[in-house]
């Protein structure tokens, strides 16, 4: 069954590669994409993050394409808002209907591309981290960057339960479509109210059964956390570097031009 | 046998008045396997949650050999240490994002240094072979594996009694049988087992004792064969007879079984049927032998000549090492549960078998095969194949108990 981010991150290619460096390269990439003042490093970051997650960790087309349509929908339409709103410079396109004049200008659409770039190299990176990089992993960096251990407890008991409430939820979901609760708009919100209000008290339930079980084993305030794996091999570190050397190059060398 | 745990007239009501207990006396002796029955809301829940201290009996006390339960936190650590508890639904229990911080948690708070736990852990793993599983998240087992995840973190405290709410509820058949042989081979090492079930076939197959339960109280206990005899009884429990006894009551109605105590296996039971040709005549017969070979010795390209070698009609793997040897050799095995009577079953009528068998269990198996031979006077030979103990009977030793000595 592969149906969550989480399950590829499980399952990919790139999974025993040092969590470590996976996390830096892709938090290197974001920043370097959102740092960059044109859009010619984040596109770069884009495609060669998809690339990485294509060939080497192996994530299939189609559902990588599927996880990038809706980040990548929402910031089209939110950059044509941006594009027409914005401006100054030479008016590049206009209508003008009803006698009202709305139009492109060049200022708008120069951040309108940067904008939808960011967001493109960004989304990518941070896929890339999520579809490489299981959360366990995650929190044993977390816990060797001394991130207070009680912050780290709790996002992976948060975690672990995030799956319970989904089965139950998509339990609950599946009883109330069998006996048509989303025939129509209205019934679909009061079946939808009605899931919210039962998955709360059994998330409360769950909380009391939780508490029953670790106290059945002793609780004493202490969770084991995981241990990191071994480090990186140097070949990797320097492929890392060479390649967040080369982003942050051209995010420098583009903005000198931009600027001159 | 010394008494390890005990219940002194206990009562217990829920806060909204329910009562879901009242005045339930009982006796668990060490090293027993003790089945409760009964219908829902009989209270058999509310009652395991008493024996480690969960729930605090309203009226009444709990004893852990013989020492009244104080419910301050240190006896109660100490409670919870020896009686572990192994919930119905598994995902209350693990609650940790990895198998390995799971069955590391109790040994963790338990304050044993990293280098102890992780021993532990590695034992407990090992031991209901999940080994390897360290680093996956529960919601990626299935649910026999996250039953198994769950007994190994109550193994990982080193229990002497444990707990086990409905352990076979929403597990495939083969998952089920794979849990109970498992319990088996815990009792063999010495553990003390209570179980809860609705399932009468169950509890009278498996169990040493029956305590029968309806509205809180304890309406019956006693062996399999006493309880589940009581016609009235069973029905007045909501329960049915199990299916071995009621086939055993109709074949003896009509004569085609010697009236003698209800069999309590298919052996048992093929035994009574053919109980008066057996003196004659099958003592001359021609007896299929049973061949043992201790799984723990062999490596899987063993495994696989030794069963070409040996060419018997049929394998079995008993016990969950000799289990996950057959999966690494990718042996086609016959019988994965309640191997023994089925070896017996097919050497009576003149086949012979194979069977890879957890060190743990060795002993028994050879013990069992000895004192049926010896009941019914058919003669059949149990070969031990293993390397080192050529012939030679085993003392039962213990998985799990060897890490006493690495303390």
């Amino acid at each position: 069954m592969h149906d969550l981010l989480d399950d590829w991150a499980q399952s990919n290619a790139l999974r025993e590669r040092s969590s470590r460096l996976k996390l830096l390269l892709g938090l290197g990439a974001i920043t370097i994409c959102v740092s960059s003042a044109t859009p010619n490093a984040p596109f770069f970051v884009a495609v060669s993050m998809s690339l990485i997650i294509l060939i080497l960790a192996k994530i299939p087309l189609r559902i990588y394409s599927h996880l990038l349509l809706l980040p990548l929908s929402f910031a089209l339409l939110s950059s044509m808002v941006v594009a027409l709103m914005h401006g100054s410079g030479d008016m590049l396109y206009a209508i003008e209907p009803f006698g009202l004049r709305i139009g492109i200008r060049e200022d708008g659409a120069a951040l309108a591309l940067l904008l939808i770039a960011r967001t493109f190299g960004g989304m990518c990176s941070l896929f890339f981290i999520a579809l490489t990089t299981p959360m366990i992993e995650i929190f044993a960096v977390l816990k060797s960057l001394r991130i207070p251990e009680p912050m780290i407890e709790l996002s992976m008991m948060i975690y672990r339960y995030i799956f319970v409430f989904l089965d139950q939820a998509a339990m609950i979901h599946n009883a109330q479509v069998m006996r048509l609760g989303n025939l129509s708009t209205r019934r679909s919100i009061d079946s939808f109210s009605m899931l919210a209000s039962v998955l709360f008290l059994r998330s409360w339930e769950q909380g009391e059964r939780l508490i029953v079980a670790m106290d059945a084993r002793c609780y004493d305030g202490r969770l084991d956390l995981i241990e990191e794996r071994e480090g990186a091999k140097a070949m990797e570190i320097v492929a890392t570097g060479a390649y967040l050397a080369l982003t942050l190059a051209i995010s420098l060398i583009s903005n000198k031009q931009g600027i001159s | 046998m010394a008494m390890i745990l005990e219940t002194r007239g206990i009562g217990y009501a829920y806060a909204d008045g329910t009562r879901a207990l009242s005045n339930v006396s009982l006796t668990i002796e060490e090293g027993r396997k003790i089945a409760l029955v009964g219908p829902n809301g009989a209270g058999k829940s509310t009652l395991m949650l008493m024996f480690n201290g969960i729930l605090r009996p309203s009226t009444g006390e709990v004893l852990f050999r013989n020492r009244r339960l104080d419910y301050d936190s240190r006896s109660l650590r100490e409670v919870r240490r020896r009686v572990g508890m192994v919930f119905q639904n598994s995902d209350d229990q693990l609650f940790a994002p990895t198998i390995y911080q799971d069955v590391a948690f109790g040994p963790v708070n338990l304050g044993f240094p990293p280098e102890k736990v992780k021993r532990y852990v590695g034992y407990a793993l090992q031991y209901v072979g999940l080994s390897g599983y360290e680093r996956r998240p529960p919601h990626h087992l299935s649910g026999g594996e996250k039953k198994r995840a769950a007994i190994a973190g109550i193994l990982a405290m080193e229990p002497e009694v444990m707990i086990l709410d409905e352990p076979t509820s929403n597990l495939d058949p083969a998952s089920s049988e794979e849990i109970m042989e498992m319990l088996d081979e815990l009792n063999l090492g010495g553990k003390t087992l209570i179980i809860s079930t609705h399932d009468v076939d169950l509890a009278y197959r498996w169990a040493d004792e029956v305590v029968l339960m309806k509205d809180g109280g304890v309406l019956c206990r006693g062996s399999g064969e006493k309880v589940f005899g009581d016609l009235e009884l069973i029905r007045e429990a909501r329960l049915k007879p199990p299916l071995m006894v009621d086939l055993y009551q109709e074949l003896v109605n009509r004569g085609l079984a010697v009236q003698k105590k209800p069999p309590k296996s298919i052996l048992e039971l093929c035994d009574l049927m053919d109980e008066r040709k057996r003196r004659d005549e099958l003592q001359q017969e021609n007896k299929g032998k049973i061949y043992i070979c201790n799984a723990d010795e062999l490596g899987p390209e063993k495994a696989v000549e030794l069963i070409r070698k040996v060419d018997a009609d049929y394998t079995g793997a008993m016990g969950t090492r000799a289990k996950l040897l057959a999966e690494e050799a990718n042996l086609r095995v016959d019988f994965t549960y309640g191997v023994i009577d089925k070896c017996i079953l097919k050497a009576l009528i003149g086949k012979s078998c194979l069977v890879f068998v957890s060190q743990g269990m060795l002993g028994q198996i050879q013990k069992r095969i000895k004192a049926y031979s010896q009941e019914s006077g058919a003669q059949i030979h149990s070969i031990d194949l293993s390397a080192r103990n050529n012939g030679r009977s085993l003392p039962v030793a213990h998985g799990f108990s060897r890490t006493k000595s690495l303390k």
